[in-house]
């Protein structure tokens, strides 16, 4: 599926041909340019084998901020409907005190053949569920947005550390060289800013490039010579300039390297946007996603963006839902949360449709998470506050058993009830279906070797296909 | 139910059989205890440790709280039914519980707490005495808290609250006597048991990693007392009485778990094993009363002083050399005899062109002017490059670069680093204070006294002692986190702080030390905790955070007296203030019940006294405050924190250095911090890590690459250094030339080894791929800063004037949450120094340039090739624009190609064009002029136009970017 360089023949001669294609201009230069070569050198995102066979070859990481609740979602709680306004257990806000308990606000309904229950906040993606595998338990350390989506992200509720997507960039380079390995599709900022798709201390190839929509996806991406012709003529010069000064320095790899990031810089230029672009796709498929021809925004093309990038070999790519200032806390009032799932429900569900229909779901993990889930008890008038102790969210493709709950919490929901899965799980299982063992993609670093997962994480074996 | 009842009866008998043993041995001697009550808070009746509990419905206490019950919630660790049933059932609220009807004398008190939900923090006291600060852990964790020993007066009561956070007080034991919390007493022929069977089992094939004997004791378990074994490790008790079916010790035995395998080299006979089984099930009888404890790692000195970071600093002999004409110095013949013995030769000289242009990035990160290098080509002297580096040391650019270098390494930062990120608009001034303090070649001894205890030292002038508080900044930077007040982790900020002080000047991973001793360097848990007392006892100024948004205890720039006398000024300042407000508020009601004939009036004055509000509200502060430290009101010596955990107390330990390092302690109650003296220490003679890290730091920045290749690392994860002796020697010269930095850029600079070429023969190239023998100066692309700074200069718009404050919003206007966190990106014209960093969020174009990472110290700068970077470079506005002003430069410096693209070429690469060069450039030049003309260009925006186009070129060149 992937149309990357190397497929498409793109050694440096026809990078020059084409720099210079169609005109006669430079002619003493251009036989000294296709004269030349330069020696490769390694290449820190050329794809490299995990650690053991994968059955994901990438991932769709779908975050949702603010904290989306489990009880109105994803995880049915029939006493917490009965209960609705009694004092019981644990409670509400962030805080132990005591606090009425507050019903769910939705009606809850088998979805596919296996006839797992979700509720109407998500019609679409209900009928998608033999494709997904629910975890009910998933906790974290953390109740403050910041510390949660920091965690949920680098595994370090606290210090920056290197972003999940940076990790798997690291680990297994990248299919297309000439698309960054991580992409976050982030039209506004999450909780903790840029660190979570932060490379932090792993070299900065692996850095995750937000794009924010729009039209320039990517920061410097577009030509600002709008000469036609010139920017090329100024790379071939450039480039005859830059090979003499090779030469004298004895193909110094560092250098050459250098001068081939402009080649593929000057392809990103084009290959980019149009990964970006979804004009070309046809209409059944915009409709999966919900997308009205000629949209650029939202979350269904972000959706659409993802399922290209996918194609185009991107390693990681990040969707982020909301930002820190408008997402799923609703603290107020619960119903506000029909407002955020109408954005995702249809946009996710068609991805995972569309994913399928192109036979790209196997080997694609879709993973949808959230910083924390909510609390049983009400907190302000009708909402509920930050929960970190238990939690939902699911994955998808790639390896995964779809048409499954793993992990259960108790009668409300306030604690996990069997098969925790913690935030250092959920890692270790996502690098394990790319063939990563989590314990031994380590980076040296100030003196020690760091792994996402700290000195946690337990793969979550009966989730694997 | 009849088996229970059946349970119940047997156990009255047994307990009262134990009273009356029990009694007689109280009456015998004071050492054996007695269980006296057990209260189930919440809930009926139980049986614990084989004793019977009463249920909340006992007369023998008074208690209001709240009762509260959540049977759902997994105990962590988990523990027997009844228990569990009595943990899980608790009162909050209040915390008042009062035993009553007590005899007199002395009891030891227990009490059970647990979390059901989120952690809290709260203080225990039992009859008005603070007995500990708690944090009650995660949803389901519980404690066994105590003894307390208490004496029971005359009122016959015992009381225990709890103040703080919600508590949930679940039951309470008493016991007569004092009582270590431990057991019961054993039979005979348990006790036979335990020692024929049991002791010799523990003692052969668990003490060695499970007693304080051990040299290191994995998972915190301890095997080798009755109270260590039942408090169990790292996983939870190990051993619970009369349960050996979730005994872990049991588990670990039966290698049930595939995580836990004990003993991990081979399984205990089927024999042995049942005998553990045996012991646990009779209630683990176990007659080691005395609770052992393991001090941690115990350093050998001398073994450790045998690593080469930790040896005593050699003054080593200058080693010969074959080639004894090639040396210049003595550094040359440390590095020369490195590459003989290897088989390398140095590469030939740097033209000096090659040698301006690097010098002059290196001292300043600019580029050299044109001017300067025909002065320097037209200097035949002897000393003509020494004249060069001194001209070089004296710019104030100097210290704009080598200051930048320090602010790498202690991380600076403008904003906090709280999950609002808020700005501290007073710390530029600690930036400046490091860029003068290289530029006045303040000596490195004094820079390490002033930031560590600046605030502490006075000064010979009001000018010096205010600079020395400044200095404290460095301490102050340290990194804050998250949003909340009342459970600020202040230990996170103080490890922070120990983190940075530990790699800056020692090149150590002390921080490595908070949770257990370091994994591979001689520094232990005690170390660290020896060191935090030092930051514990240290007021941290306070920059604002989401629920408390205030600057406070920032330190007063004026004299004391100026602050008292600045209170009154405030106080009236607030009173004034209010009755502006008043006013305001006053117009408003006014307003909204005018007239209309009144209502234009009524505006007016409204408008009017909302002016004078604002105003007032804007007035600046009575007195400037610094971001910097000062002692706090405390100053004491600090318990460790188990697994580094500040809930969890250990040993306090003295406030002292490394032990490594020689342990220098502070006298014992000592009404100082001690940051003077972990100065003195750190600067001690005998220290042999500050001189060496510090030698070797400048060393990098010369060539791009320490002698030890790690310099904030010198410990078993670090890289050795490549020339040991070299080192030692450059370490010996620095302390002995006073620790003056400037001098070590002149003994380095004038090196022959500095001076060579960066081509290497393409056989030594092959040999030593990354250069270690230094057989050529080491090629290095520039850095971020520089590259910025390079493209302002050209554009002629770089502003070298006093850069100052950031245009911070001003305070009284501060909201900033984690929802809405400070974020911003000021332009600047002023050198890349200076602009504004903030600790979380990373400026887009260093984070695309490899810059420093704000949030952590950074030793070396990465060098990575990215297309971003090449993006940037084809596209990026700011490129562009200066282009187009350099283009501006070129036009008007000449009317043909010729001279115009010599200026280029000697501007950006110190040099002139070659004959190839010049052809195609010309060339270049006149096809973009064709392009531009066929496209429709204006005729009279072709020349300049393809003048830009050429200079966007050359500025992506790797010749450029690239110092040889």
């Amino acid at each position: 599926m992937t149309r990357n360089a190397l497929d498409r023949g793109f050694g440096r001669r026809e990078v020059l041909r084409s720099m210079l294609a169609g005109s006669l201009l430079m002619p003493g230069l251009l036989s000294e340019l296709l004269a030349s070569e330069v020696a490769k050198s390694d290449d820190p995102l050329a794809p490299k084998p995990g650690h053991f066979p994968a059955k994901a070859k990438r991932v769709i990481f779908v975050f949702s901020n603010g904290g989306a609740s489990h009880m109105d979602t994803f995880d049915y709680k029939p006493e917490l409907f009965k209960a609705d306004g009694k004092m019981m257990g644990t409670g509400g806000g962030l805080s132990n005190q005591q606090r009425k308990l507050l019903k769910p606000l939705w009606d809850f309904k088998p979805g596919g053949e296996c006839g797992t229950l979700v509720s109407d906040l998500f019609p679409h993606l209900r009928e998608k569920m033999d494709d997904i595998c629910l975890i009910k338990s998933l906790n974290g350390n953390d109740n403050e947005h910041y510390n949660a989506t920091l965690g949920m992200h680098t595994g370090s509720f606290f210090f920056s550390r290197p972003s999940i997507g940076s990790w798997v960039s690291y680990g297994l380079g990248t299919e297309n060289q000439n698309l960054p390995s991580f992409i976050a599709l982030a039209p506004q900022m999450p909780y903790a800013g840029t660190q979570i798709f932060n490379n932090d201390f792993l070299p900065a190839y692996h850095q995750g490039v937000r794009v924010l929509g729009g039209k320039e996806p990517i920061a410097d991406l577009n030509r600002r010579t709008t000469e036609r012709g010139l920017q090329e003529l100024e790379l071939g010069f450039a480039d005859v300039l830059n090979n003499r000064h090779l030469h004298e320095r004895a193909n110094d790899s560092e250098l050459s390297a250098r001068i081939r990031s402009f080649e593929t810089a000057f392809h990103m230029q084009t290959d980019a946007p149009e990964a970006f672009d979804v004009g070309k796709e046809d209409d059944e498929t915009l409709a999966k996603y919900g997308l009205k021809r000629g949209e650029s925004e939202g979350f269904g093309w972000q959706c659409l963006v993802a399922r290209r990038l996918a194609e185009r070999g991107v390693r990681f790519i990040e969707l982020v839902d909301g930002s820190s200032s408008h997402n799923w806390d609703q603290h107020g009032n619960m119903a506000e949360h029909a407002d955020h799932a109408k954005v995702i429900d249809q946009p996710l569900a068609g991805l995972l449709q569309d994913l399928k229909d192109r036979g790209m779901l196997d080997e694609t993990l879709v993973v949808w998470t959230t910083e924390f889930g909510r609390t049983p008890g009400v907190d302000g008038e009708k909402g509920r506050g930050h929960h970190s102790a238990c939690f939902s969210s699911w994955m998808a493709g790639g390896g995964v058993k779809g048409g499954i709950s793993y992990g259960s919490t108790d009668e409300i929901g306030a604690t996990v009830a069997e098969d925790g899965v913690h935030v250092h799980d959920f890692h270790a299982t996502i690098l394990h279906l790319l063939g990563i063992d989590h314990t031994r993609l380590t980076y040296r670093n100030a003196g020690r070797d760091y792994r996402l997962t700290d000195v946690h994480g337990k793969v979550v074996k009966d989730i694997l296909v | 139910m009849p088996s229970l009842n059946r349970l119940r009866r047997c156990l009255i008998a047994i307990v009262a059989t134990t009273l009356i043993l029990g009694a007689c041995s109280f009456a015998r001697a004071d050492e054996e205890p007695l269980f006296f009550r057990g209260l189930n808070l919440s809930g009926p009746e139980v049986v614990i440790d084989g004793n019977i509990w009463e249920g909340s419905d006992s007369k023998s206490y008074i208690c209001k709280d709240n009762p509260f019950e959540n049977q759902k919630v997994p105990l962590v660790p988990p523990t027997d039914s009844e228990r569990a049933k009595m943990i899980r059932s608790s009162r909050y609220g209040g915390n008042r519980v009062e035993l009553n009807n007590l005899p007199l004398g002395p009891y030891t008190v227990f009490l059970y707490v647990w979390e059901d939900n989120n952690a809290e923090n709260f203080a225990v006291s039992v009859n008005g005495t603070k007995v500990l600060d708690h944090n009650s852990g995660a949803a389901g964790h519980w404690d066994k808290l105590g003894p307390w020993p208490v004496t029971v007066k005359k009122d016959g009561k015992i009381v225990l609250t709890s103040k703080g956070g919600a508590a949930n007080f679940s039951g309470i034991e008493v016991w007569r006597g004092n009582y270590d919390g431990l057991g019961k007493p054993i039979s005979e022929e348990e006790l036979a048991f335990f020692e024929k069977r049991i002791r010799p089992l523990l003692a052969n094939r668990c003490y060695e990693c499970h007693s304080a004997e051990a040299t290191e004791v994995e998972g915190d378990l301890l095997v080798d007392s009755r109270a260590t074994l039942q408090r169990g490790g790292a996983n939870g008790p190990a051993v619970l009485p009369g349960d050996a079916k979730r005994s872990l010790l049991i588990e670990a035995v039966r290698y049930e778990n595939d995580d836990m395998q004990m003993p991990p080299d081979e399984k205990l006979s089927d024999e042995e094993i049942a005998d553990l089984v045996r012991w646990v099930e009779i209630g683990a009888p176990d007659p080691r009363s005395t609770a052992t404890k393991h001090l941690g790692k115990r350093i050998d000195i001398d073994t450790a002083r045998q690593f080469w970071s930790l040896k005593p600093i050699a003054n080593p002999a200058v080693p010969d050399v074959k080639h004894t004409d090639w040396p210049r110095s003595y550094i040359d013949r440390f590095v020369l005899a490195k590459m003989e013995e290897h088989d390398f030769t140095p590469a030939t000289d740097a033209d000096k062109r090659v040698l301006i242009r690097r010098a002059t990035y290196d001292l300043t990160g600019l580029p050299p002017s044109p001017q300067e290098v025909e002065a320097f080509l037209a200097d035949d002297s002897e000393e003509a490059f020494a004249n060069v580096v001194e001209r070089l040391l004296d710019s104030p650019r100097y210290g704009e670069r080598w200051g930048r270098h320090w602010l790498d390494v202690v991380r600076y930062a403008d904003t906090a680093g709280d999950n609002s990120d808020f700005p501290i608009p007073q710390i530029y001034l600690y930036r400046d204070w490091v860029i003068n303090a290289f530029n006045r070649d303040l000596p490195y001894d004094e820079f390490v006294r002033d930031q560590l205890a600046g605030d502490l030292r006075g000064g010979d002038t009001e000018e010096q002692r205010v600079e020395r508080l400044i200095a404290t900044g460095y301490l102050a930077n340290s990194r804050r986190f998250g949003s909340r007040v009342d459970d600020y982790p202040q230990h996170l900020t103080i490890e922070d702080t120990i983190d940075n002080l530990g790699r800056s000047f020692l090149g150590m991973t002390v921080s490595c030390a908070r949770c257990h001793d370091h994994k591979f360097d001689p520094i232990t848990n005690r170390d660290y905790y020896g060191l935090y007392g030092i930051f514990h006892s240290t007021r941290y100024p306070w920059p604002g955070i989401e629920l408390d948004q205030k600057q406070r205890d920032f330190v007063p720039l004026v004299s004391p007296d100026k602050v008292a006398e600045s209170e009154q000024a405030s106080i009236a300042r607030g009173k004034e203030q209010k009755k502006l407000d008043d006013q305001v508020k006053k117009l408003k009601d006014l307003l909204a019940k005018a007239s209309k004939e009144d209502k234009p009036d009524a505006e007016q004055k409204l408008k009017q006294a909302e002016q004078l509000a604002k105003q007032h509200r804007e007035l600046p502060p009575l007195f400037e405050t610094v971001y910097a430290v000062s002692e706090a009101q405390t100053q004491e010596d600090v318990a460790i924190q188990m697994k580094g955990d500040p809930a969890r107390p250990g040993d306090i330990v003295p406030r002292r250095f490394l032990t490594v390092l020689g342990g220098q302690e502070l006298p014992s109650n000592a009404q100082v911090s001690g940051r003077e003296q972990l100065a003195d220490w750190i600067l001690a003679d005998d220290n042999p890590l500050t001189s060496r890290v510090m030698a070797n730091r400048i060393w990098q920045y010369h060539f791009g690459r320490g002698i030890a290749p790690t310099p904030n690392d010198f410990g078993k994860q670090g890289k050795p250094p490549t020339h040991p002796e070299l080192l030692d020697y450059v370490a010996t010269q620095f302390v002995s030339g006073g620790w003056s930095i400037k001098a070590m850029h002149r003994l380095i600079m004038l090196s022959r080894t500095y001076q060579q070429s960066s081509v290497r023969d393409a056989e030594a190239v092959l040999q030593d791929p990354t250069n270690e023998w230094l057989s050529g100066y080491p090629r290095r692309r520039l850095d971020a800063e520089a590259i910025r700074d390079t493209l302002l200069m050209h554009g002629n718009n770089l502003d070298l004037s006093v850069s100052g404050e950031h245009p911070f919003p001003p305070q009284h206007s501060w909201k900033f949450t984690q929802h809405n966190p400070f974020k911003a990106n000021y332009d600047t014209n002023h050198r890349s120094v200076y602009m504004m960093t903030q600790r979380i969020q990373r400026h887009p174009f260093l984070a695309i340039f490899d810059g420093a990472d704000p949030s952590t110290s950074t030793a070396t700068r990465m060098s990575t090739t990215t297309p971003l970077q090449a993006l940037y470079l084809l596209n990026d506005p700011f490129v562009h624009e200066q282009s187009i002003r350099l283009a501006e430069r070129i036009v008007t410096q000449a009317s043909d190609d010729e001279s115009r693209v010599n200026f280029a070429y000697q501007l950006l690469f110190a040099r002139a064009p070659t004959p190839e060069e010049m052809r195609a450039t010309t060339e270049f030049l006149t096809s973009v002029r064709e392009l531009l003309r066929a496209n429709g260009v204006d005729p009279a925006h072709i020349d300049t136009g393809a003048w830009q186009s050429s200079v966007r070129s050359l500025f992506r060149l790797n010749e450029f970017v690239y110092l040889d």
